[in-house]
């Protein structure tokens, strides 16, 4: 550029009008590409208008009917799902989305069940103990965990885990009461360990040296199992469930579903809380250590209320991404539109319905105007939960940022 | 926790601190068995996906009744009745008593022998044949029985596979091609010439039969024609397996799908994958760093701004599956249907443009995925120190200048990086594909040698999509589960290594820029 001869004011105004005229294309370019992003959350409203205020001879439907499925509905048909049944002549249409929004917020619910704790003990520990080398190495693993394919999850659960399951549920059961006792025993071996030992096994690489230790409790809850079957649940735990809780118990139900998905979320969730929880200004934990705090003591007392509003949008993220997940739940719920809050029982999603059905409703109908409706209330229920959860990580970095200049 | 302390406080070190005991024990858990949970996944989709490439056994198992039967052991489960375990043999020969599979009673077997001459014949219709070699009957009609007979099968089959090849080279390079141009006199004469060959390769093929006794002493005769390869497993040296696993991993890349998705390959669901993420690519690429300049470097930093970069950031939270509704209403009916209404009109009522295809797919992924691309890349404008923007304007450059030749090199790595992201979402996403185009099975791969050889219209085929619908919708589900496995553990594969790259370009980026980094 240096050496070049100085413009003339030919070649100057060439430049400045090329120049306006690049402004001018990426100006329209952007906002094009933002607009047609925007116009997914426009589209689904303008397509859903005409079920409520229908221009033709067609009927509206009311909002009575979206919930039990038609004013008139008898027991046997209320917050029924079945808008392409065919009926008699006097019958309500089935078209209550009831049963679907139930289905799809008892997944997402079974799975920030799963993944919450899951998701925040893994932050805290990392933020807290874990060894610098180990962390670096755990953040991108659990990135490609929130990688894996959900048809790839859904698969798993729903044709491996589910009929495992199915024939393993005392198994299921023993491991599920040893998954805390596990810890708590490795850390009190632990601190009985002769110092050598325990050099060789910090805590700081504890997540990684209890996986075998983990690998060997549920070795050993398969192994109790059927003890537990026979002393707590009189021999056969599927009998108990049924017989004395009245538990339906479906192959592929809500908890398997729960699993599979809090397994696909609790990365998401770890990353935006690890996230927060690192971020807390290292003077505040400075502070109370100083004064005597442990580690743990610190963290429970001053990092975690600290950063809480962090955590609090980490599990909103978490919920926006459970709710609409579509192919685990497709895969592993067994799609039968209930609402019972027996956690043993098959669901239906929203996502997953409109996966299945969208293909067969022909456009303009009123199954394809209820299917988008369904989509429009995924679009807006995750738009506003991501944006809460926006708002507030905006708020708390602004909030760091005055605690401790952003250290 | 790091050594050189003194052996006072060491030896007060040695009680856990009260305080930090079971919260700091149940979060190491907690990561534990996160860890546990992804390396038991992937374990078992290794295990399961390339096992059943490995030419197991075949046992020749002897009831207690007389019966035989035989077959691959698969696994044990305890019977319904408590007392004594079940075991399910793989076994063949379907088309004699219409089973694939075998649930025998562990108590009720006498004896498991593992024969070397049993011979497992892959066919192209009713999946396998087992049995004891019995004769080979050439083309001329000699008859070969003994060890004579299992060389002249391999030779057979050997020279059956070069023909076949041979026949699907001519009719993918010449036929095909040819077909499209009939009124032409040469083309019709070549397409006349290709046709004879074609059937010359097709009589070379054809005649010759096996016969194999089969373990319940019935015969089974299989054309040499419907064979498409066979094997000892039994007298195999451990290098053979090796060499039989590669083979069948290959071809299960390489091939198409047989009987209904339950057997063969996935090619076709990779090239649908690839071509696909292609083209998605090569149009959120453009347009993701468009907006994404727009965003960082043009738009005035206001209120407004700051809304849509939230709002844009929200959008890559929105689920697939509502993207997918969105392309199959403004895509395919409303575009697509538009276009066909213009253009196709002749064919309508069936849609050409106006029903699910590659490329209303590839645009649908494609704004899923811009958000993607847009905030990494934005991530990648912000991370360039102004003083960099300031000395280009100051030396003389008008702001395309800086852009071009500043900012969006400086930027590259994290556009890579965005679009990287991108094609790893998009490689696994399957809920809108199945709103906007893919096929449970295409029969042709959207590209050929017709014009305009790239057929956006086409459906095609999709690895995720293929465990979806070889997992739940095929018939025999317990015969497509290894291809699923395999399947999925190669799609896993794929995501792996593309989000591997990311996480190193990344990790690449921020040593190297480190210096940069605006405070």
């Amino acid at each position: 550029m240096l050496d070049s001869p100085p413009p003339t004011a030919v070649r100057r105004r060439l430049r400045q009008g090329r120049d306006r005229l690049a402004t001018a294309l990426i100006t329209a370019g952007g906002i094009g590409v933002i607009a047609a992003l925007l116009a997914i959350g426009l589209f689904l409203a303008v397509e859903v208008v005409p079920l409520f205020w229908p221009s033709g001879e067609a009927s509206a439907i009311s909002p009575e009917a979206l919930w039990s499925g038609g004013e008139a509905a008898e027991d046997a048909s209320r917050h029924r799902w079945a808008p392409t049944a065919t009926l008699a002549p006097d019958e309500t249409p089935r078209i209550s989305l009831a049963p679907l929004a139930w289905g799809t917020l008892e997944a997402a619910a079974w799975a920030l069940v799963i993944a919450v704790p899951l998701a925040l003990g893994a932050a805290a520990h990392s933020s807290l103990f874990m060894s610098r080398r180990l962390r670096s190495r755990l953040k991108p693993t659990l990135e490609l965990m929130e990688a894996l394919p959900g048809v790839v999850v859904g698969f798993v659960a729903g044709l491996v885990l589910a009929p495992w399951v199915e024939r393993h549920l005392a198994e299921v059961a023993a491991a599920l009461l040893l998954l805390v006792p596990g810890p708590l025993l490795a850390g009190g071996l632990w601190s009985r360990l002769p110092a050598p030992w325990r050099e060789a096994l910090p805590l700081g690489w504890a997540g990684l040296w209890l996986v075998p230790w983990l690998a060997l409790v549920l070795a050993a809850s398969v192994w109790l199992a059927p003890w537990l079957e026979a002393v707590a649940f009189d021999g056969d735990l599927r009998r108990f469930l049924e017989l004395r809780l009245g538990l339906d118990i479906a192959v592929r139900n809500a908890l398997i579903v729960g699993a599979a998905m809090g397994f696909a979320v609790m990365p998401s969730v770890y990353a935006l809380a690890e996230d927060a929880l690192s971020g807390v200004p290292s003077s505040l934990a400075e502070g109370a250590q100083a004064l005597g705090a442990t580690r743990w003591q610190t963290f429970w007392k001053v990092v975690l209320p600290a950063a809480s509003p962090g955590i609090f949008s980490a599990v909103m993220i978490g919920a926006g991404r459970a709710v609409g997940e579509t192919m685990i739940v497709l895969m592993a719920s067994g799609n039968a539109a209930l609402m019972t809050l027996n956690p043993l029982d098959g669901l239906r999603s929203l996502a997953a319905t409109i996966a299945i059905e969208l293909p067969e409703a022909g456009p303009g109908g009123v199954h394809y105007q209820l299917l988008l409706l369904a989509a429009l209330a995924l679009f807006v229920f995750t738009f506003l939960v991501n944006t809460l959860a926006e708002l507030v990580r905006t708020r708390l970095r602004r909030r760091y940022r005055r605690l401790g200049g952003g250290a | 926790m790091r050594g050189g302390v003194t052996k006072t406080a060491a030896s007060r070190r040695l009680r856990l601190p009260r305080g930090e005991g079971a919260g700091a024990w149940l979060c190491a858990g907690s990561v534990a068995l996160s860890l546990l949970a992804l390396l038991a996944l992937l374990v078992l989709l290794t295990v399961r996906g390339l096992g059943h490439f490995w030419p197991s056994p075949v046992a020749l198992v002897t009831l207690e009744d007389g019966r035989q039967l035989a077959g691959e052991g698969v696994r044990e489960v305890p019977l319904a009745d408590g007392d004594g375990l079940e075991r399910l043999y793989r076994t063949g020969n379907r088309d004699l008593d219409g089973e694939r599979w075998a649930w025998v009673r562990v108590s009720a077997i006498e004896a498991v022998g593992y024969p070397a001459d049993l011979v497992v014949v892959e066919r192209r219709r009713w999946g396998r044949a087992i049995g004891h070699l019995v004769a080979v009957q050439g083309a001329g009609g000699e008859r070969l029985e003994g060890e004579a007979a299992w060389t002249a099968l391999e030779a057979r089959l050997a020279e059956l596979g070069t023909l076949r090849d041979a026949r699907d080279r001519l009719r993918e390079e010449v036929i095909l091609p040819l077909a499209g141009r009939r009124d032409d006199e040469a083309a019709a004469r070549e397409l006349e010439a290709a046709h004879a060959r074609l059937r010359e390769l097709q009589a070379a093929m054809a005649g010759g039969r096996l016969e194999l006794a089969t373990a319940d002493g019935g015969t089974l005769t299989v054309p040499l024609a419907q064979a498409l390869g066979a094997y000892r497993p039994n007298a195999m040296s451990p290098l053979d397996r090796l060499a039989a696993w590669g083979e069948g991993v290959w071809r299960f890349l390489s091939e198409g799908p047989r009987a209904a998705n339950t057997a063969g390959g996935v090619w076709p669901a990779i090239f649908g994958t690839v071509l696909m993420v292609m083209l998605m690519s090569l149009l959120v690429t453009p347009f993701g760093v468009l907006a994404a300049i727009y965003l960082n470097e043009v738009a005035h930093q206001g209120r407004l701004t700051r809304l849509v970069r939230i709002a844009v950031r929200n959008l890559a939270g929105v689920p697939s599956i509502v993207y997918g509704v969105f392309g199959l209403g403004v895509f395919v009916y409303g575009i697509g249907g538009r276009l066909d209404s213009w253009f196709f009109e002749a064919a309508l009522p069936s849609p050409t443009f106006g029903t699910g295809g590659l490329l209303w797919a590839s645009l649908t992924l494609a704004l899923l995925t811009l958000p993607v691309v847009i905030v990494a890349t934005e991530e990648g404008l912000a991370r360039i120190p102004d003083q960099q923007r300031e000395g280009a304007l100051a030396l003389g450059a008008t702001r395309l200048e800086m852009l071009s030749r500043v900012v969006l090199p400086m930027a590259a790595p994290a556009m890579l990086t965005g679009v990287i992201l991108a094609v790893a979402r998009a490689a696994g996403e399957v809920a809108p594909l199945m709103l906007v185009g893919v096929a449970k099975l295409a029969p042709q791969v959207p590209v050929d040698g017709d014009f305009p050889f790239l057929h956006l219209e086409r459906k095609f085929m999709h690895l995720g999509y293929h465990i979806f619908d070889a997992a739940f919708h095929g018939g025999d589900v317990q015969a497509a589960m290894p291809l699923v496995y395999a399947t999925a553990l190669l799609l896993v594969l794929v995501i792996l290594v593309l989000n591997l790259t990311a996480i190193f370009l990344r990790h690449h980026l921020s040593t190297r820029h480190g210096a940069l980094t605006r405070r």
